[in-house]
């Protein structure tokens, strides 16, 4: 048995500290606050990291890509988490966008999408989620109808992140009048053309973060479809897989709870006693959602089905995130209500604890993780 | 990376669920209840034909494994007998870890001299004072007098609590088995009670909540294994974590049961009731906090960032 990383984890690992630590201020909370500069920040960070090939590490060597490991790719996520995201919402074509491109797209779309998302230049969303299809995805009715050599898109979108600020997104939607999982054909469309209606909804995440998007008779070309017209499920399986391993939140974790023992360690002994202990009780949970992430990540590499491995590490990490995210609030008390660069450590705990909320729904209810564990579990006997 | 035991460890696991099936499983549990000498003929026999003697965890990580792999299916049938101490045994008889206050041990009739260490760093020889308990939940519970204390080196403590962290591990994991068993088995309302979602859900919780301490148990062995003595507070938190989930996953997996959860002729209940000692002695998982939070604070633990603070 051997927990360690390996050389070159450790090395990238330094390297990202490093960049982080010259380009992103210690008390950045991320792109999507509500100051803007922090959206120019994670920006030019993109840009930062392309330039110091950083980018796209996990990216396969043919598209001009890192080729890094997966655990290169853990570090990466485990670093970019931990210090608030600082790619902003590029994160999202990096993991997924551009690897699905580069497995179901067309050469024509390769040459267009993935050295602009390499170079840190395009923002994507994901059309997936509907006002009648949340967990249950294969229920979408948005419907692309043959207009000519391409379609006419109408439909709803729903808790789309970013759709305000997006050059593009990757839309589901339904070819023909079949049900769940039939008919069903991934769009790259431009987000400026014209029928494309964004709504922000106002939420505790903060801006940026949900979003309504409504498709009101939108043209797409021939050329708009991912991978072949019918067959947009596989795509989704593969973003949603990637998803579910996507976000480190364990690592943000462990970050705050070390700053929060720095933070207070003036006041330490007159805390409540059960205060230290709950601490140490959450690092062990931070170590086991790390650890039960890495075995998924482990899985991969030797070509084991990850997907009940994915679901359990998803429940234990998202759990991990709320308890954090409760502890904090504990330790500091009434200082939990303050927000911005007065409150304890800069806010981040009061941000942490807002986004914790969604952890748990976020990319995949832990309902429809329970599910996945339980019909594993029971290997068909219920 | 390379989180999984190793093959021999896992294989010798394997030999050693056959040995204690051979035993009658759970059920040499109940018989050592009734007769307690089953611990010292029958179950000390098998351990001699496994090889028991021949393990040393201290050697070596493929040893410690080896004797990891062999608690874990001990857990599983909650074999009657002191294997942890029987693996750190010394010259000076078999090791347990005691409350600082009295010197209880499971099992601690069964061998005329042990080497005992408190968490507090004491260390010293004892030996039995008194009958076992005969409790329900420590039936083979015995309180040692001390025969003065030594300076030997505490080390062995770390070790102690985890193999015995992987006893709890072993009794958490047939637990869930138990409980899919009975729930796919047991009709109710005309369907299997594993069709109720309610059910379903607390199995996957379960069931994860045990994932995660076999990977944190894994971890703590390569700990050990790479940071000497420092593994203490990791050997904490490992103990830490298995009272915690075993509490939790016991109660979900006697409740699955039904009243079943608590008569002995259901396995789930034999287990959760020869597990308590493990959970219990040296300390609570509560003192095993306070103490861990301490430990941590001025030692700092494995992760990503530091969490040692400077002294006020």
């Amino acid at each position: 048995m051997d927990f360690d990383l390996g050389e070159q984890a450790a090395e990238l690992r330094a390297r990202l500290r490093a960049l982080i630590a010259e380009h992103i201020a210690e008390d950045y909370l991320g792109a999507f606050t509500d100051d803007p500069a922090d959206l120019d920040v994670a920006q030019r960070f993109c840009k930062t990291l392309a330039d110091e090939g950083l980018l796209t590490v996990s990216w396969p060597a043919e598209y001009g890509g890192g080729g890094g490991s997966v655990w290169e790719q853990t570090v990466v996520r485990e670093e970019m988490w931990a210090h608030h995201e600082p790619r902003g919402a590029q994160y999202m074509g990096l993991n997924w966008v551009g690897p699905a491109i580069m497995a179901f797209g067309s050469d024509a779309q390769k040459a267009q999408h993935l050295s602009a998302i390499a170079a840190g230049d395009v923002i994507w969303c994901q059309g997936f989620s509907e006002p009648d299809a949340g967990s249950d995805l294969a229920a979408l009715s948005t419907k692309a109808t043959p207009d000519g050599d391409g379609w006419r898109i109408t439909g709803q979108k729903i808790w789309t992140s970013y759709a305000g600020m997006a050059q593009w997104c990757v839309l589901a939607a339904r070819v023909g009048s079949g049900e769940r999982h039939e008919g069903i054909t991934m769009f790259l469309v431009p987000m400026d053309t014209a029928g494309i209606t964004v709504r922000p909804i106002r939420s505790m995440l903060g801006p940026h973060h949900l979003n309504e998007v409504f498709f009101d008779d939108v043209w797409a070309g021939p050329e708009a479809v991912l991978g072949e017209v019918g067959e947009g499920w596989a795509v989704i399986r593969r973003a949603l897989a990637h998803e579910r391993v996507g976000i480190a939140r364990y690592a943000r974790c462990e970050r705050l709870l070390s700053a929060l023992g720095r933070e207070l360690a003036p006041v330490w002994d007159g805390l409540p006693p059960a205060i230290p202990a709950q601490w140490a009780r959450a690092l062990i949970q931070v170590r086991v959602a790390r650890l039960l992430a890495y075995r998924t990540v482990r899985a991969q590499e030797t070509g084991e089905p990850p997907d009940v491995l994915a679901s359990a590490a998803r429940i234990a990490v998202t759990q991990c995130d709320q308890s954090v995210a409760e502890l904090l609030f504990q330790a500091v008390e009434d200082g939990s209500l303050e927000s911005g660069a007065g409150a304890p450590l800069h806010g981040a705990i009061e941000d942490h604890w807002r986004y914790a909320q969604a952890a748990t729904v976020a990319s995949g209810t832990i309902e429809v993780q329970r599910m996945i564990v339980s019909k594993a579990l029971l290997g068909g006997r219920s | 990376m390379n989180p999984v035991l190793p093959d021999a460890a896992a294989e010798f696991g394997a030999t050693a669920a056959k040995a204690f099936a051979a035993l009658g499983g759970v059920h040499a549990a109940r018989r050592a209840e009734e007769a307690p000498d089953v611990r010292g003929s029958e179950v000390a026999k098998a351990l001699e034909a496994l090889g028991i003697d021949e393990i040393d965890p201290r050697l070596d990580d493929d040893n410690l494994a080896a004797a990891a792999a062999l608690c874990a299916e001990a857990g599983r049938v909650a074999l009657p007998y002191p294997l942890v101490g029987v693996l750190l045994r010394g010259d000076d008889g078999p090791f347990a870890v005691v409350p600082d206050d009295r010197s209880r041990v499971d099992h601690g009739d069964l061998f005329e001299s042990w080497r005992i260490a408190t968490l507090d760093g004491r260390t010293g020889t004892a030996s039995p004072a008194q009958q076992a308990l005969g409790s329900r939940l420590g039936p083979f519970v015995a309180d040692l007098a001390s025969d003065g204390a030594t300076d030997g080196p505490i080390g062995d403590v770390a070790l102690h609590l985890t193999l015995t962290a992987w006893v709890v591990l072993g009794t958490s994991e047939r637990a869930v088995e138990l409980a899919v068993d009975h729930v796919t088995t047991r009709i109710q309302f005309g369907k299997p009670l594993s069709a109720f979602q309610a059910v379903q859900f607390q199995l996957a919780d379960a069931a994860v909540a045990v994932a995660g301490l076999r990977e944190l148990a894994h971890f703590t062995l390569w700990r050990l294994t790479v940071a000497g003595e420092a593994a203490m507070v990791d050997a904490l938190a490992l103990r830490v974590h298995a009272i915690d989930v075993a509490r939790s996953v016991l109660r979900v997996c006697q409740q699955l049961h039904g009243a079943a959860g608590v008569c002995d002729e259901y396995d789930i209940s034999v287990l959760a009731r020869h597990v308590q000692p493990s959970l219990r002695l040296p300390c609570s998982a509560e003192r095993a906090a306070d103490e861990l939070a301490t430990a941590i604070g001025r030692d700092g633990f494995e992760g990503l960032f530091p969490h040692e603070r400077a002294a006020p």
